[in-house]
């Protein structure tokens, strides 16, 4: 870093910086036309890949239905606001379990790691961006049922089967649990559809940071953490 | 204990308010239609105190609603139905209910006075007791001792008795205790009248989402202390924390997501879910639904 500052100063004739890193993927992605969101997008997704280590991370457009027609700012809500970005990745472990899920594994003695991470959905927002309970409820609608759509979207794993097939007992455990599990998502008992709602934070200065939280559709009692 | 109270229950509108007089109506409200609201009772010589709070009963405009929507209550313009009560009472009404008054008064003080008397009784009883045993157990002392202590032992016989029969009961006295009624009828109306009657109250736009957390069995109160509009409980409040943290919004209404972030945040930290929801606006003239999310963080 101190090398590069030093050689311009010895230099007069300057360059312009690099672009950084950041604005090196947003420019270089295949997303077009290139918006604010977009580029939200790409950040969020480039966080989760290298800091969350997330895989099979996909893209996904989103139509949402037209704003009200009593919004007075019609240019605001013209072609943003009608496409949403939805990013669809596999996480390295479990990003939430449902309290009664847990407790339903604890009795059978499962652990986080006996399951298999599933595809999860993640919305990216940017601090400031417009929102309401419609376009809350528009990607929620928009999300396949949570029983159809996920299996499709689920990684082959293949060598899960070798690994426990010494321990027949504890497999009939992990069938069980995910017999038990599709019959709770038809039911919503371990909750409805969920996602991961992050934000990128671009007034102050956007130091990179991403968070992330849980949003749950209906009322899903809180985790005992 | 379970006396259900007459139905429709009359709820106070007093100057912009809603109040519960009756202790009756409070109990069954709270087992039967989960309505807790706040009491608002406090201690006349302690009033800053908030720990130990007692009747009459605040309600949210939100729980009046519920209840008149229900058909389990009533809003009765208080001060109206006062003044027409006084002015209904007669002179002699009003001669016969003192006297009922001081009638319960002398009752009361009655009941006290036989009551202190009675553990009077028991405690002599047993200071007899004690003393007799403590006699016997001199006497036997006595037959070796020599019999000098005798007389000082019969002194002091003496004068526990005289002691006894110092105070000796003061004649119960007469005068009657003040009785202050928590309710206003007897001597007024107890039913109000049509023209008492208001209408429902008027509710904020987050109704709609409290009658159907309150439809799905929550209990809710106000949510000041955790900076949202009410807490919605699982069971009863003396029985359960607290699941969510809830704010309402309008179906279209603009959302600071740094709102949705720090009640997110919030609600984790006191393990709690921050709810956020509101009626469905689905076209013009259809049915109103409500919807609401669950947000907590998702700890990465």
């Amino acid at each position: 870093m101190t090398s590069e500052t030093s050689s311009p100063s010895s230099n007069p004739p300057t360059t312009p910086a690099e672009p950084s890193a950041l604005t090196t993927l947003i420019s270089s992605a295949a997303i077009s036309p290139t918006t604010p969101l977009s580029a939200a997008t790409l950040q969020v997704l480039h966080n989760l890949q290298h800091q969350h280590l997330w895989t099979s991370l996909q893209i996904h457009r989103l139509p949402l239905p037209e704003a009200p027609p009593s919004s007075s700012d019609v240019s605001y809500v013209s072609s943003t606001a009608t496409t949403a970005f939805v990013i669809s990745g596999v996480p390295p472990n479990r990003i939430y379990t449902h309290p009664d899920e847990q407790l339903f594994m604890l009795e059978r003695g499962l652990r986080d790691n006996d399951i298999d991470p599933e595809r999860t959905f993640v919305l990216p927002t940017v601090e400031g961006q417009s929102w309401s309970l419609r376009k809350m409820a528009a990607v929620f609608d928009s999300l396949p049922q949570v029983n159809e759509g996920l299996a499709s979207l689920a990684p082959e794993g293949g060598s899960k089967g070798e690994e426990l097939q010494s321990r027949d007992e504890k497999e009939a455990k992990i069938a069980e649990y995910l017999e038990y599990r599709n019959s709770a998502r038809m039911t919503n008992e371990w909750g409805g559809k969920r996602l991961l709602l992050s934000m990128v934070d671009r007034n102050m200065g956007g130091d990179g940071t991403v968070v992330y939280y849980v949003v749950q559709e209906g009322a899903v009692k809180p985790r005992q953490n | 204990m379970d006396t259900d109270p007459a139905l429709p229950i009359p709820i106070s509108y007093i100057s912009g308010s809603y109040y519960l007089f009756s202790i009756d109506a409070v109990t069954y409200l709270r087992r039967e239609h989960h309505i807790c609201g706040v009491l608002i009772g406090t201690l006349p010589q302690i009033p800053q105190q908030n720990v130990f709070l007692a009747m009459p009963l605040q309600l949210m405009p939100e729980e009046a609603r519920l209840l008149v929507d229900k058909g389990v209550a009533c809003i009765v313009d208080e001060v109206k139905a006062h003044k027409d009560g006084m002015t209904s009472i007669m002179e002699e009404d009003r001669k016969r209910y003192l006297q009922d008054l001081e009638a319960e008064g002398l009752q009361a003080m009655r009941l006290q006075n036989r009551r202190k008397e009675q553990l009077r009784e028991e405690a002599l009883k047993n200071l007899d007791a004690k003393k007799a045993a403590k006699a016997s157990k001199k006497a036997a002392q006595k037959q070796d001792n020599a019999a000098g202590d005798d007389f000082a032992l019969e002194l002091f016989a003496g004068g526990e008795q005289a002691q006894d029969a110092g105070p000796q009961r003061p004649t119960p006295s007469e005068t009657a205790m003040a009785v202050t009624p928590s309710t206003s009828y007897p001597p007024m109306p107890s039913r109000p009248t049509s023209d008492q009657i208001l209408p429902s109250p008027e509710v904020p736009s987050s109704y709609p989402l409290f009658a159907h957390l309150h439809t799905k069995g929550y209990f809710l109160s106000p949510g000041l202390r955790f900076g949202c509009q009410y807490l919605a409980y699982p069971g009863d409040p003396l029985r359960f924390h607290s699941h969510f943290l809830v704010v309402s919004a309008e179906w279209d209404e603009e959302i600071n997501l740094m709102d949705i972030i720090a009640g997110g945040r919030l609600g984790t930290g006191v393990k709690k879910g921050f709810l956020v929801g509101g009626a469905e606006q689905t076209g013009p003239g259809s049915e109103d639904s409500v919807r609401m999310f669950s947000v907590e963080w998702a700890g990465m």
